[in-house]
Order: C-alpha cells, then structure tokens, then sequence
C-alpha cells in the first residue's frame, strides 16, 4: 500500500473553507444576500422616485395615502375613448373597465389568430412537401421572406401601404362572396342566431345523439360480423337528416317575427305577408312584376324612392332575416337603424318607414305605444334559424355583416401571415420526422390513405409539432402589443394611455406584465395539457 | 392447376388510343368519387383563374395557356411512345405530377405572371428614379436622396470617417479571422491569442470611436439621439449580442446548477422573521383602513412573502442561484418586448439614485440585451442538457476545476451543439431592434417614418419600407450564412 494506515484512517476532517458543500452554502447565502441588497436599493430608489413624483401616488379613499393604495387610483373615471369595444365602455367608467376592454381586445386578435395562423401555416407546411415544383418554391419562398424581415415593417406595410391604400367606402372592392374592402376596413358577410335557434338547438343535440347511437350499434354490428359497415357515412346522413327536418320544422312553424304595417296599406288582405309588401311596392311603381327587366325600365330615382322603408333595431336579427326575404322576392328595400325599440317606433309613427321590423314580442309591446293601436297589424314573417348577415353599402357607410377596423385587420392579417410561415417549418419537420418505413408500413396493412394519415402518421407527427408550436402561440400572443403601432387598442395601447394620463407608471407596468403573464401561462397551460394527452400514446 | 411454366408470351396487341386513354383517366383522375369530385373542382378553379388573367392580360394569358398545353401534350405523347426523355422526365417531376399538380400549375403561373408584371411596372416601368411627377409607379429618388439619413441617420456629417474607420476595422477583424481560421490554420498560435484579445476589444474600440471622448479631443462627442438609420439598428444588435451572450450563459449555469441550497431553517428563520416584522408593523396598523379586496390583498404581502418562501424551500431546496435565474427567465420570456422597453425607457429612471441620468439610446440598449438573455440563456440550456454525464464525471476525474470543467470540456461542446437555435436567435434580435420606433428612436424603420415625413418625399411609404425591408433580409441572410459557416467549421453533425 503507498499510503500508510495512518493516513487512511485519519480523523482530521477537511477544514470547512475547503469542504464543497460548506462552500456552496456560503455561496448561495452570499448570493441571496446580494440579491436582496440589490432588491433593497432599488426599491428604495423606487419609492423614493415615486415619492419625487406626488403623494397622490399612493392616495387612498379617504384621503390619506399609504402604500395599500397602490391601485385606487384604477377606480377614477378613464375618461378618454377606444376605438374597439368588445365590451360596453363608456368614458365615465373607470380604469379597471379600460383595462379589460384592452384586455379582451389583445385576446380577441390572439385567438383569431392563432386559429387562423394554424391554418394558413399547416396549409404552407403541407404546400412544401408538394410534388408540385412551383407550389413548393412559392411556399419556400413565402416562408424565407416572412421569416427574414422584421414583423413591425410588415404591419407598417400592411397598415399604410396596403389596408389604408384601398379606395374610399363608396368604391368599396368586391372581391365577391360580399366582401367589401375599403379605407374602412373588410366586411364580412356574418351568420346571425335568430330567435329560433334555440329550438333548432334542442334538434342540433338530438341528431348529435342519433349520430353517436347509431355509430356504437353499427360499431358492435362490426365486432360482430367482421365485415365492414360504412359508419361514418351512415351515422353522418342520419344525423344531418335529423337536423335538417328540425331546420324546416323550426323555420316553417315558428312565430317569432313580425312587421308592424299599417292597415291602411292592406298588407293582411294578401296570402302572405311578403306578397303584400310587393303588392305595395309595385302600386307605387306601377309595374306588373318585379322582374329584372321591369324594374330595368323604372329610373333609379324612382327606384330609390319606391323603395320599401323598413325602420329595424340595429344589430337585431330581424333585420338580415327580413333582407334575407326581400332580396329573394327581388323587393327593392331601404333599413333604416335606430339604437332603441322606442326611437324606432317613434320614426315609423312619423311615418318615416312603411313597416318596422322585430321580433312579434317586442311589436305587440310597441303597438300600444301608437296613438291608435287598431289602425296597424302585426304581419308574420317566417324566420330561419341561422341567417346570414350580407355587408350592403347605406350611403357613406357600410351596414350588416361583420365589421373589421383597419386597424384590427392589419394587425390580424400580419400576426398571422408572419406567425404562420414559423408554424409551415414546424409542420414540415413534424411531416418529416415520422419515418418513412412507418408509412409503407400502414400501406402494407392494407389501411386506406385516409386511414394511414389519421392512425399513423398524424399521431406521431402532432408529437412532434405540439411543443414547438405552443411557443408559436405564445409568440404571436406577445407580438399582438404590436397593436400600437398601428393603433389598435390592445392591453398595451390601452395601458400607454392610463399611464399617460394618470402618471402612475409604476403600478401600470405591473398590471401589463402581470396580465401578459397569466395570459402566457393560460396558454402554456391549455398545450400542455394538449401535449400529455397526445404523449398517452406513447408506450 | 393452371401449369407454373407458359410458352412465350403473345405479343400485347397495341391498345387504340381511346382506350389507354381512358384506362389512363380511370387510374388517375376518377379512381374514387372524392378523387373525380376534387379534380373536377380543381378545373373549375383553374379555368376560372385562367379567365380572369385572359381578360386582364391577354397575350401573357395565352401564351402561358399555350405552353402549358404544349407541355402536356408533349408528356402524353411521350408517354404514348413509351420514349421518355430528359425534358419530359424534368416536366413530370417537377410540374405535371399528376392531374391536379398539373392544374395547380397552370394557375401558380398565371398568378406569378400578373404579381410579377404589376411588381415590374411598378418598380422599373412606371417608375420615377427622381422626385415625384406625374407617373403611376414607385418614387426611387425617396431613396436616393436620403441614403446618408438611411445609413447613419444624423451623424455629423464631418464625422462620417469615424463610421467608415469602424467599419475598417471591423473588416480587418474578420479577414484576420478568416485566415488565421482558414490557410494559417494550426500555425500561429500566439497570432491567435493576439486576435482573441482584438476581438474582444473591439466593441469598446467601437464604441469610443463612435462616440467620442472629451469636447476639446480629435474625437469630439457624437450624442446618441443623433445616431440612427442602419449604424444604430446595427450598433443594438452588436451590442445586444455582447452582452446577452455571456449573460445567457450565466443564466443558463445558474438555472442548472446543483449547488447545495440554502438550509431550510435559515429561509424559514429569515423570511419569518420578515414577515412577523411586516405583519407587526404594517398590516396590523392598516387593516383597519382597508376597505377593498384588493388592498387588504396588498396589505397581507408578509403572508405572501412567507408563502414564496416555502416554494422556494419545496422547488428548489433553498438553491438561490437555480430560483433566480429561473424566476428571470420565465418572467422575460412571457412578457412581450415592447413592454420590457417601455419599462427600460419609464422606470429606469425611477430605479435609479435621483441624480444619476442615462441617455435615451443606452436604456433600449439594456433593455434588448436584458431581453435577449432570457433567450438565449433557454438555448444555452438545451446544449447543457445534450453533453452526457460522462462528461463531467471525466473532467473531475481529471482534476480539473469547476471552472476548468466549464471552458475546457462542457461549453466548448455545449455551445457546438445550440449554433442553429442561438443563430435563429440572434437574427431574432437583429429583427426585433425595430421596436426602438415606438420608444422613439431613429434606427432603420424608424428613420424610413421620418424620411416619408418630410414635404418632398410625403408619403412614399412603400418605397421605403419595401428598401429597408431589402436590408434586414439581406441582414438576416448573412447572420444565417455565418450560422452554417459555424456549423461546418465546428463539425456539427459531422464529428
């Protein structure tokens, strides 16, 4: 042995300055120690900054000012405007409510991004691995400039050089499927819910339980036989049959909508409602049809001023489900919005419009509010479920469908084209990172194309893809306070005016990072779950 | 049985050519319903793309119509022939795959004709390479005359040789590096040192030749507001690199490190002790005067205190260094940037001693590179986790130290493995210095609002943006092209 006993069973332990545990403790104090000195003096740079800019830092209700305080002043009237409101907000509410108003207008263009980038991206991601030469160049091609110039040169772009480059609202483009693009921002057709969807709900469950029903029989039916029955096709068809009997049930027997007409215009002596609003149109015109070519010989003027005037409660359903019918009887018509039921009786009573238009509820309340309640008639009108709300021009202004700001579109259209040129690469490598034996494989079971992406080939990708793609998501919830830039009213814009305006920069900082934290980690959270869900297949 | 051996073959009569035809369309275009039903759409798109373009371009339309026809055709007869050649071989593959690749052709072009006439036209054709007039394209001459605002923004003008020297000795800097890395590789082994200790100098070199030393010196100060255009959007990055790097990097050990903690009795005495003192002193005396939910939520902050102080204790068994940078990192990155420099630009001031004033530029510098090291610091850590155990055991069987262990085995390997991430990373940064806009500086976009601002030149945004746009592409493509030559000269993926 080299070393003698003595040193081997030496007791001595080793000193404590040279013992790697000790010493990592007292490097760990250390550390802490040095930290919450640092903390200490910046916070107390803080408060004493604070304190240089007023005691009403701090003010609390009766008067008196303690640092507890710190937020009161979130409960003092805003008092300035927002150009979006998912919310209802006035300038005599209060911070807070600004606040949530920015809030749920960075969630609103999040989510609709990410959806929409999710999209677009597995779109581009697929479009690389095409056969196809050119398809694959232009997806390369889209994805490298995207990726290589910076997000807020495209929104400046998309904001001033395209959206605000468009023709002014009265030469609206019209790509078709009635969108309108303007200097105002796109409109959108929309689907609205009438009064009758709630009926046609309880059918919607009932084909969904037919639908599940039928495809455990037909399932058990295959365990028992061995040959294939075709579920999806027979489950599917019965469910949708099931649906849309309840779609005409619902809109041929329902009684939910009404016009309120005079009787004078002997709209009720008609069969319908509908032909004696013609039959009234085409008194004043004196033509014989309202076809196309008789209405051609009529001057717009005239047109314009035969037009049926319909007063409608803005933002109801009655109004797409009446235009809905007028259009389809080719009755040339002209809406007129009021914000209240009252205002809108107020104008028919004037008459200022023929008919006024809402739900039978709200007319026969109405009616009694006339000066002689006998003189007018409430006239049906059958309502759909579901109408679609058509974007139309009303003088300067667009009306019906849905409405995108701008400001809104431009910052929607580059947060998704921007993140999903990231989202195509993650899709590639997640397409590409499942094997190719694992394909041929499927395909020697004899497993349809179909079969082989949903059983085989997704599973594994979508393993793959998940982790990257929620630090997309993330990505694109961050970039949305971009909004700023082109004016959008997101938490940041709104919060950059609170902090203008009450001077109380601190506390509005912690607010904006604290609301941008909990949203990261709602969506961390939300994939996360998402991502173990997937990993269960694993073995 | 059928017998297994058969006399020769009959020749295969020659199918008329209806028939193969058809055979043909059976396998590929109406195999299954949904097959035929999405080809039959795929048509009607294509030959409404196809009407569109020949009402707008009729000439372009046909000829591209003509020569996808010709094409095509030229496929089916060879393929009657059974005689492919290399022209048809190169169609198949890459642009008549099969029917709808086919279809998809004919209309990616028709639509990459019309995008790039418009482009032409409105770039070269209709352009103006001088002031605005009369013509319907772009304006060049917004570029022209403002390159110098472009490049440098303000910087005085009689000091522009302080840029170009910059420049140069920058431009020395790589080509020594390049050849001592390149022909002189191996030799020169003190030239190397001597290189490492110039790079590292640089920066500061840089920075004293930019911005100047006392007012009565050869260099006289250039104040900071007056550097812009691309020499700032450039000096934020360079800036940014250097300081988030090893700061990552720190940040990066401390999130992984395995230190011994802090014992559990020292925090339990140390934050209970905190908090026995602040509910004495502060919230007994204010409870009382509370009246919101939310103040007596802030009232009770020893009670929240205590509670970190027990996660603390549970997650990390009381490892300082792992909780902080941990804590550092996950706030950075789930926050976006713009509000990290609205806060470097307002509270900065306020952190700081009342008489202590930092410049505009310095704040969004800090802010960045702040920024960037959370990043970075989470790619850094990627590479820790990709070298083996093995590792570190062999470098303590060697006897090295912990910081011999780090620079000689563990980062060298670590740092090899994470240059495609921290690339991706750093052309992250070099894109996102164009937030400095909103905080109010002038680096390269920011410079592009305020040229389309002036009288002359109001309103030719898209002239600018589409310029600098050119120059961050162009930037990005190097910083990537740096990446791979890195990549291949470390060997990644190879050794």
């Amino acid at each position: 042995m080299p070393m003698g006993p003595d040193r081997l069973r030496s007791t001595a332990a080793i000193p404590f300055w040279r013992d790697v545990r000790v010493l990592g403790v007292l490097a760990q104090i250390a550390l802490a120690i040095a930290l919450v000195a640092g903390t200490a003096w910046l916070g107390r740079n803080l408060l004493a900054g604070i304190s240089r800019l007023g005691s009403a830092q701090f003010l609390c209700a009766d008067g008196s000012s303690h640092l507890r305080c710190l937020f009161n002043f979130m409960n003092l009237p805003a008092s300035f405007d927002i150009g979006e409101l998912p919310i209802d907000y006035e300038t005599t509410d209060n911070y807070w409510r600004a606040l949530q108003v920015g809030l749920l207008n960075t969630i609103k263009v999040s989510v609709t991004g990410i959806l929409l980038a999710t999209l677009l991206g597995a779109f581009t991601g697929i479009a690389v691995l095409s056969n196809n030469w050119l398809l694959r160049s232009l997806a390369h091609g889209y994805i490298d400039i995207i990726r290589n110039t910076p997000l807020l040169v495209q929104l400046f772009f998309l904001y001033y050089g395209v959206i605000l480059a468009l023709p002014a609202v009265s030469d609206s483009l019209r790509p078709g499927l009635g969108i309108y693009l303007s200097q105002r921002g796109i409109a959108l057709p929309w689907p609205v819910f009438t009064g009758s969807m709630l009926p046609w709900l309880a059918f919607l469950l009932l084909a969904l339980i037919q639908f599940q029903v039928l495809w455990l029989i037909l399932g058990q039916r295959e365990q028992a036989t061995g040959r294939p029955t075709n579920r999806l096709a027979w489950a599917g068809l019965s469910a949708l049959a099931v649906a849309a009997a309840g779609w005409f049930l619902v809109a041929g027997f329902n009684d939910n909508q009404a016009v309120l007409v005079s009787r004078g215009a002997r709209v009720g002596q008609a069969r319908s409602t509908l032909e004696g609003l013609e039959a009234l149109v085409l008194d004043r015109l004196r033509i014989a049809s309202l076809s196309p070519a008789d209405l051609e010989q009529v001057g717009p003027e005239a047109l314009q001023e035969a037009a049926l005037k319909v007063c409608v409660v803005e933002g109801s359903p009655s109004e797409p489900n009446l235009a809905r019918l007028l259009r389809a009887r080719n009755i040339p018509f002209h809406m007129e919005d009021f914000d209240r039921a009252d205002q809108a009786t107020a104008a028919y009573a004037e008459g200022e419009c023929d008919v006024f238009a809402a739900p039978r509820v709200v007319l026969a309340g109405e009616r009694g509010t006339l000066e002689n309640p006998a003189g007018h008639l409430l006239a049906g009108v059958s309502e759909l479920p579901v109408v679609l709300s058509l974007p139309s021009l009303e003088g300067l202004n667009l009306a019906g469908g849905a409405r995108l700001t701008p400001e809104f579109a431009a910052l929607l259209f580059g947060l998704v084209l921007y993140t999903a040129a990231f989202i195509a690469e993650i899709v590639r490598a997640g397409i590409l990172a499942v094997h190719r034996g694992q394909s041929e494989a499927a395909r020697a079971l004899g497993l349809t194309e179909g079969q082989r992406l949903q059983l085989v080939v997704l599973p594994q990708a979508l393993r793959v893809i998940i982790p990257p793609l929620t630090s997309q998501y993330l990505n694109l919830a961050k970039n949305s306070s971009l909004a700023i830039a082109v004016g959008f009213p997101d938490l940041v814009a709104v919060t950059n005016t609170i902090m203008n305006q009450s001077g109380r920069a601190v506390q509005v900082i912690i607010l904006v990072m604290l609301a941008y934290l909990s949203l990261s980690l709602a969506i961390s959270a939300l994939l996360n779950w998402y991502n173990r869900k997937m990993a269960l297949v694993e073995r | 049985m059928a017998p297994l051996t058969q006399s020769a073959a009959p020749p295969r009569p020659a199918r008329p050519l209806l028939a193969s035809a058809l055979g043909w369309a059976q396998e590929n275009v109406w195999a299954t319903p949904w097959q035929a039903l999405g080809n039959l759409a795929l048509l009607l798109f294509a030959a409404w793309a196809f009407r569109g373009q020949l009402a707008r371009a009729p000439l372009l339309a046909s000829v591209i119509g003509a020569l996808w026809l010709a094409g095509l055709l030229w496929l089916a007869a060879n393929a009657l022939g059974h005689r492919p050649d290399p022209l048809s071989q190169w169609l198949k593959e890459r642009l008549f795959a099969s029917p709808p690749s086919a279809l998809l052709t004919l209309v990616i072009v028709l639509w990459l004709a019309a995008a790039a006439r418009g482009l032409v036209s409105w770039a070269i054709v209709n352009a103006s390479f001088a002031g605005k007039g009369e013509h319907t394209g772009a304006t060049w001459g917004v570029i022209f005359a403002n390159f110098k605002l472009f490049m440098v923004g303000q910087y005085p003008a009689g000091d522009l040789w302080r840029v170009w020297a910059s420049l140069a000795l920058a431009a020395a800097l790589v080509a020594a590096l390049v050849l001592v890395l390149g022909p002189l590789r191996g030799r020169l082994r003190p030239a190397r040192r001597l290189l490492t200790a110039l790079w590292l100098l640089s920066p500061v070199v840089i920075w004293l030749l930019l911005r100047g030393l006392s007012p009565g010196s050869p260099l006289p100060p250039v104040e900071t507001r007056l550097w812009g255009g691309l020499l700032l959007t450039l000096i934020l990055t360079v800036f940014a690199i250097v300081v988030s790097f090893p700061l990552g990097i720190l940040l990066a050990l401390g999130r992984r490190s395995q230190l011994p903690g802090v014992p559990a009795w020292l925090t339990a005495l140390v934050v209970g002790g905190l908090a026995a003192y602040g509910l004495w002193t502060y919230t007994l005396p204010g409870w009382p005067h509370a009246t919101t939910v939310l103040e007596r939520v802030l009232l009770l902050w020893p009670l929240w205190l205590a509670l970190a102080g027990v996660l603390f204790q549970r997650a990390y068994r009381g490892n300082v260094a792992a909780a902080a940078s941990t804590v550092y990192i996950e706030f950075v990155r789930g926050v976006p940037l713009i509000t990290v420099l609205f806060m470097a630009q307002i509270m900065l001031a306020l952190f700081l001693p009342a008489n202590f004033d930092i410049e505009n530029a310095y704040r969004v510098m800090w802010g960045i590179a702040l920024f960037s090291a959370a990043y970075l610091a989470e790619n850094v850590r990627g590479g820790l986790q990709s070298i083996p155990k093995g590792q570190y055991e062999a470098a303590d069987a060697l006897g090295l130290s912990t910081l011999q262990q780090l620079r000689l085995v563990i980062l060298p390997q670590a740092l090899r493995v994470v240059i495609p991430p921290i690339t991706g990373q750093f052309i992250n940064l070099f894109k996102d210095t164009s937030l400095v806009t909103i905080v109010g500086l002038f680096d390269l976009l920011g410079i592009a609002n305020v040229v389309i601002a002036q009288p002359d030149w109001l309103g030719l945004r898209r002239e600018a943006y589409f310029f600098i746009t050119v120059i961050y592409y162009l930037g990005c493509l190097a910083m990537a092209q740096t990446g791979y030559w890195l990549e291949r000269r470390t060997g990644l993926g190879v050794r």
